[in-house]
């Protein structure tokens, strides 16, 4: 079967109530879609979601990336059943963006609309290439950053839904108070963890984490801008909580770097981010090879689309600690797929089966929400 | 408990973003196209044709307390109290007919059986029924607080510019007059379930906050992108 035709959805797609952390505010997911199709009609869907301060790509700049370089050498070309989850990365063209760090939420879209039209094509589930290690997936609770009211208000609402897992958004100067607020409104047995986006100083961190140890934090995301490892690694050696790299992992040669460094606790996996499902599995397993423990992150504004990537990913990585996203229409004011893939009660969701991803894409939602959309041709 | 200051105010702010929303001032002042009010229409009649069903499943959750007023207004939505008279389904339907849009009934039903489907198949966010329940009164409470304060106005916008005959808007002066003595009922029953079922005040506007997070007026009556606009996210 040839790859006939691709169409590129850029997305403005409001959020329920803004999302805010100290690097960031968000009102409306911009994630890019596309959808890749062969000369059967079948098609498959990918997203990826560009985040300037991580990736250093902009919607404008995967837009044009995707429609240029990644798509046109793809189409006309023969699509065989994929066997291997690494058989889609290795299609995909490498070609740099000058001024970015890395293209990888593009490269996501592709690779996760490649991946969605073989399997769909072979009416077989993405589990085929990775299968479940567990039978079912539990999210985190996130709380955003804002008033310390406001934080207080979500954290009872994650309470009526009993999530086990929350994660804070921090790095602001009432960082202690409000984690002490929420700690006792969660009480002892729900897990805590904090992300501070990098908006804290080595001396602050230090000055932070310590104070929040009695509170029995389970991990520090992102304490640290991205790029100095060296204030990374000392602050590993003092800290009393295990630390967490974010944005300061994207490709696998920064995987490298901060194992080298011995800069971190934890790997925080983001399938956008880091290029795509057989990336982050790479990066998965390099890092559970020098010990490395693992979070699987999202992207805020994600569709189902990527959370039902992440399902999959979640499901098929064993021993991984936390897991964030499917938040669905509980952040986005309408999803883009038939079925509801969020979590339900205590942020737990079940497998997703169907072939494919296991979703199923609503094409008038996409243009319903769609910014710009290009069409690509053979 | 006590819940109504609270929940009156969420009602009102609500109902407030509803009336202020360019969407609806538009529609009061005649400023809409045919096509336009047409799309209100349809999406009012798909909101509502699957009221009696929501209704009943209240009841079947209602508190000794709060019973007989469930089980009095299912039985109005459904046409089979004494008073009553037609079913709402049924003013809806000749709401339908009479402004040109029985073409497009079988598929609003559709939708409607469609949203209620999916409701039901959505996961649920809590762990019991009670949470379930509590949180479909909060919002079936809340267009009955919003209806028996705007449902005039919509009348009279639609009869003055969109040429509907008295027949024709019926569903919704009806709506104007009974929903009156139904919002202060709404607050009784609200409080009665939360009594019954022992859900902590916290908890309750806890929930009541989460059902009502989204404004459903402007969302269910003009949609999701005037909405997010309504709100200032786009």
């Amino acid at each position: 079967m040839k790859l006939t035709s691709a169409t590129v959805h850029a997305l403005q797609l409001p959020f329920v109530e803004a999302f805010r952390h100290s690097a960031s505010e968000r009102t409306f997911s911009d994630s890019v879609i596309v959808c890749l199709r062969d000369d059967a009609g079948q098609e498959g869907f990918g997203e990826g979601v560009p985040r300037p301060y991580v990736t250093g790509e902009t919607q404008d700049v995967v837009l044009d990336h995707l429609a240029r370089n990644l798509l046109p050498p793809l189409l006309g070309r023969d699509l065989a059943d994929i066997d291997a989850l690494e058989d889609a990365d290795r299609m995909i063209p490498s070609v740099a963006i000058s001024g970015t760090r890395s293209d990888n939420a593009s490269r996501c879209a592709v690779e996760l609309a490649l991946l969605d039209l073989s399997f769909k094509r072979q009416t077989a589930s993405l589990a085929k290439v990775l299968p479940a290690t567990s039978s079912r997936v539990r999210y985190s609770g996130v709380i955003t950053s804002g008033s310390h009211e406001k934080a207080l208000a979500t954290a009872r609402q994650m309470r009526v839904v009993g999530f086990r897992h929350i994660k804070v958004k921090v790095g602001y100067p009432d960082d202690v108070e409000r984690m002490t607020a929420l700690r006792a409104l969660f009480g002892p047995n729900v897990s805590m963890r904090v992300d501070a986006n990098g908006a804290w100083t080595e001396h602050r961190a230090l000055e932070v984490l310590s104070s929040l140890a009695p509170l029995n934090i389970e991990v520090a995301e992102q304490p640290l801008p991205h790029g100095d490892l060296d204030a990374w690694a000392r602050l590993k050696s003092k800290s009393p909580i295990p630390l967490m790299a974010d944005e300061s992992l994207v490709t696998i040669e920064d995987a490298r770097h901060l194992i080298d460094k011995n800069a971190t606790d934890f790997f925080n996996l983001r399938i956008s981010k880091n290029g795509g499902l057989a990336r982050t599995v790479a990066l998965a397993r390099l890092g559970r090879a020098h010990g490395i423990r693992l979070q699987i992150g999202a992207q805020v504004g994600e569709t189902a689309i990527l959370s039902a990537a992440g399902r999959h990913l979640a499901a098929y990585l064993d021993g991984v600690e936390f897991v964030e996203g499917s938040y669905g229409s509980l952040l986005l004011t309408e999803d883009v797929t038939r079925e509801q893939v969020r979590f339900g009660h205590k942020g737990e969701a079940g497998l997703l089966t169907a072939p494919g991803l296991g979703i199923t894409v609503l094409e008038e939602r996409l243009r319903k929400y769609a910014t710009r959309s290009i069409e690509v041709k053979a | 408990m006590a819940l109504r200051p609270y929940m009156e105010g969420l009602y009102q702010k609500h109902t407030d973003d509803l009336v202020g929303c360019a969407e609806f001032v538009a529609l009061e002042s005649g400023q809409v196209s045919r096509a336009g009010y047409d799309r209100f229409l349809e999406n009012v009649i798909r909101t509502h044709l699957k009221s009696p069903q929501l209704l009943a499943f209240l009841f079947a959750l209602a508190p000794p307390r709060a019973a007989e007023r469930l089980r009095h207004n299912m039985l109005e939505e459904l046409g089979l109290d004494q008073e009553s008279g037609a079913s709402h389904p049924s003013l809806l339907r000749v709401l339908a007919t009479e402004a040109g849009l029985g073409s497009v009934l079988t598929q609003l039903e559709a939708g409607a059986a469609q949203d209620l489907k999916k409701m039901v198949e959505e996961p649920l966010l809590f762990g019991t029924l009670k949470e379930v329940g509590f949180s479909a009164l909060v919002e079936i409470c809340a267009f009955e607080f919003m209806l028996s304060r705007v449902a005039g106005r919509m009348a009279r916008a639609l009869a003055a510019h969109r040429g509907l005959s008295a027949r024709a808007i019926e569903w919704f002066t009806h709506h104007s007059e009974v929903d009156v003595g139904h919002a202060e009922q709404g607050f009784e029953n609200l409080d009665a379930y939360a009594d019954y079922y022992s859900l902590a005040e916290e908890d309750a506007r806890t929930l009541a906050g989460m059902a009502l997070r989204d404004n459903v007026f402007i969302k269910r009556y003009f949609g999701e992108l005037p909405l997010a606009r309504a709100r200032s996210l786009l």
